[in-house]
């Protein structure tokens, strides 16, 4: 129906429908709309999902709370107020610093995985991809309390190393400390990193290793000369992956993070939570976010000038 | 398309091909329109779920032994919605959501009340009204402006649970104290409950401050030094309680601020516990049934009978031999010999002095200065 309205220019309102057709015409041409018409879907469901709502917290990031209720005037004093107390780059500082050490674990821990599933797997890889991913398959939530569960104080490792006399009484650094935050991170996502790692690492060209070995290269010369510096793009995109995610994460520190592994989600989730103070809490998530966006532009301009020497 | 012989003529000119597109187009539209509009002609399906108010509690609350009475009466359950807690019904019920009963806290019922929620109730049309236990008639802030907001159906104790075991020197009762919570003996064994009603509160009562509620800045700080103090020696803030619970049943805990249902069932499990009555007075809190201002003038009777049934000494029953609280209605108590009220660590004799000897849980006046406080503490500030 609407096509053959669309061609026939002579169709109901002259005019109009003749607009339409040159309308229909230039949109044809131009492969750049083209482009977007297939797109737009996804565009609009980003648009109306994560456009909006960012636009929605920056808005609210510079209104203030007035008592039960806000008051929509614009003002920087909740940037003011990051800066006026200590708690909040601390704990923005020590989420950063958790996640780094998450992220490194992480890579450091896929890497060999990865490597296994590249080089030396021969014959049905999509199944051992696959095999790897099932732990994912389960909740999040889950993995945290199967880590609570291990780490516990009647544990696994305690009853375990109990059951050996190892130890007299429970372990009880294993779990609600920064530490058991770190090992529950890294394991939640270590997914994310073993895939990106495993693309990168498929694609050397197998050659070059041939190539290095017939140069007189040992293996390990061979792997930091060739292998190593051939998979650092999916190197960083796994960091990357497990790194911005984490920062903001409130769940984990909560279950396993005890007194002492707050981190900045906790306290954006009390703002908007019991604390009854949105636009404050508005104002940490952009903070974090533009922190989080800073310091990757930062790492991946300096991985680009070490790049090109 | 009206009748059989119709659909029979249809199908007939379909397979001879006598069937113009048009005609077949129209068949296929009758279908498609009548399938949109099935949900439509079941109207009485539909008309039974929104007879009935909504209530909006917590979970646990919807068992049909807690209305008993409204399901004799109508033979249908009302409609339930449940909250994690109250501050998630609160963004809801802000930004939309329009139930018709509600049960929260007392502590809720002011900022409720300005927010424009609530409903005065008229105690005149509640059946069970005078078997409530007086002092919980006169619970702060449930009763605001000549109007009655909140009328308390459930009560209890937060306190400490301790390991008789473990800790004997605090058995005797003259040696309760929340002290224990602050034990550097037990450092890494004591657990508070993360919130402010439950766990800046405690620290207050033990802080002396005259009235925890409503505390000067300086009494404030000398709160945050005690917090300050007592962060390294605890295991966790939390606010389930299955964490304190299981802490203290695996000896992981020592001593645990909770509620009072805590040593009703771990002594049931046969674990040497002992709820405390610490010297500083335990906290009283009390919640209650609330009428919504969203509910319809139709629907307002059966709002009462909802309330009527939560209030009735057999779901008393039910609240105290299952959930080992307090229930507000009097009678429901009468059922229960000493000794079972006594494991449930409830006064046989003396109820209402029981509960009066609590601090009750009241609107907290400078929430967020305290808040404030509380994240600073818990951040290691």
């Amino acid at each position: 129906m609407i096509r053959r309205l669309l061609a026939s220019p002579a169709g109901a309102g002259g005019l109009g429908a003749l607009l339409l057709e040159r309308v229909r015409r230039r949109f044809l041409r131009s492969p750049q709309m083209r482009g977007y018409a297939l797109l737009s879907p996804t565009l609009f469901v980003m648009l109306l999902f994560l456009v909006v709502p960012l636009g929605i917290l920056f808005t609210l990031s510079f209104w203030k709370q007035d008592g039960l209720f806000f008051a929509p005037a614009f003002s920087i004093d909740n940037y003011v107020a990051f800066f006026g107390r200590i708690i909040y780059s601390k704990l923005l500082a020590t989420s950063i610093g958790t996640s780094l050490c998450v992220a490194t674990a992480t890579v450091l821990l896929a890497y060999p995985m990865a490597y296994c599933l590249a080089f030396r797997i021969k014959r049905a890889k999509i199944m051992w991809l696959i095999l790897i991913t099932v732990p994912f398959w389960t909740s999040f939530l889950l993995r945290v309390f199967a880590w609570k569960i291990t780490l516990g104080y009647q544990g696994v490792i305690n009853s375990g190393l109990m059951t050996i006399g190892l130890i007299s009484e429970p372990l009880q650094f294993l779990l609600y400390n920064r530490f058991s935050l770190v090992v529950t991170l890294t394991h939640a996502w270590a997914a994310f990193a073993i895939l990106p790692i495993y693309v990168s690492l498929e694609k050397i060209d197998r050659s070059l290793l041939e190539a290095a070995t017939d140069l007189g290269d040992g293996p390990v010369a061979r792997f930091f000369g060739v292998t190593l510096p051939l998979s650092m793009p999916g190197v960083i995109a796994a960091f990357l992956f497990v790194f911005i995610p984490t920062v903001g994460d409130y769940v984990t520190p909560r279950l396993v993070g005890g007194t002492g592994g707050i981190m900045i989600g906790n306290i954006i989730q009390t703002m908007f939570g019991r604390g009854n103070n949105w636009p404050m809490g508005a104002a940490l998530a952009v903070i974090s976010m533009t922190t989080i966006t800073l310091l990757v532009i930062v790492t991946l301009w300096f991985i680009r000038k070490m790049r090109q020497r | 398309m009206q009748s059989k012989r119709d659909v029979q003529k249809f199908i007939d000119d379909m397979k001879l091909g006598r069937l113009s597109r048009r005609d077949f187009n129209r068949g296929l539209a009758s279908v498609g329109l009548g399938l949109v509009a099935a949900p439509l002609a079941s109207r009485p399906a539909l008309a039974a779920a929104e007879d009935h108010p909504t209530v909006y509690t917590w979970g646990g609350y919807e068992v049909p032994e807690m209305y008993g009475e409204y399901l004799a009466k109508y033979g249908e359950a009302p409609n339930f919605s449940l909250w994690g807690d109250e501050e998630e019904a609160e963004a809801k019920i802000r930004a939309g959501f329009h139930p018709d009963v509600g049960m929260p806290c007392s502590y809720k019922i002011k900022k409720w009340n300005e927010l424009g929620f609530l409903k005065p109730i008229d105690t005149d049309r509640l059946e069970h009204w005078d078997n409530v236990i007086d002092v919980l008639k006169e619970v702060p802030d449930t009763f605001i402006d000549g109007k009655r907001l909140m009328v308390t159906g459930w009560w209890g104790l937060t306190s400490v649970t301790f390991r008789t075991d473990i800790a004997p020197e605090y058995i005797p009762e003259e040696n309760h104290t929340w002290g224990i919570l602050w034990d550097p003996k037990y450092a890494g064994r004591l657990s508070m409950i993360d919130s402010l009603i439950d766990g800046v509160m405690v620290a207050a009562i033990y802080s002396g401050a005259a009235d925890p509620f409503n505390m000067t800045s300086e009494e404030v700080a000398k709160v945050g030094d005690l917090m300050r103090e007592q962060r390294p020696l605890l295991r966790f803030y939390t606010n389930d309680l299955t964490s304190w619970e299981q802490g203290l049943a695996s000896g992981e805990l020592v001593a645990a601020a909770s509620w009072n249902d805590t040593p009703t069932k771990l002594i049931k499990d046969g674990l040497p516990v002992m709820f405390m009555n610490p010297k500083e007075g335990a906290m009283t809190w009390t919640c209650g049934i609330v009428l919504f201002n969203y509910v319809a003038p139709e629907m307002e009777e059966r709002a009462y009978d909802i309330m009527n049934a939560y209030l009735s000494p057999e779901t008393g029953e039910y609240w105290i031999g299952e959930f080992g609280m307090g229930h507000s209605n009097i009678k429901s108590f009468a059922q229960f010999s000493s000794e079972e009220l006594a494991t449930r660590g409830l006064p046989p004799d003396d109820i209402p002095g029981y509960i009066s000897s609590g601090i009750f849980q009241a609107t907290i006046q400078n929430e967020p200065e305290l808040q404030a406080m509380y994240e600073e503490v818990k951040a290691g500030l």
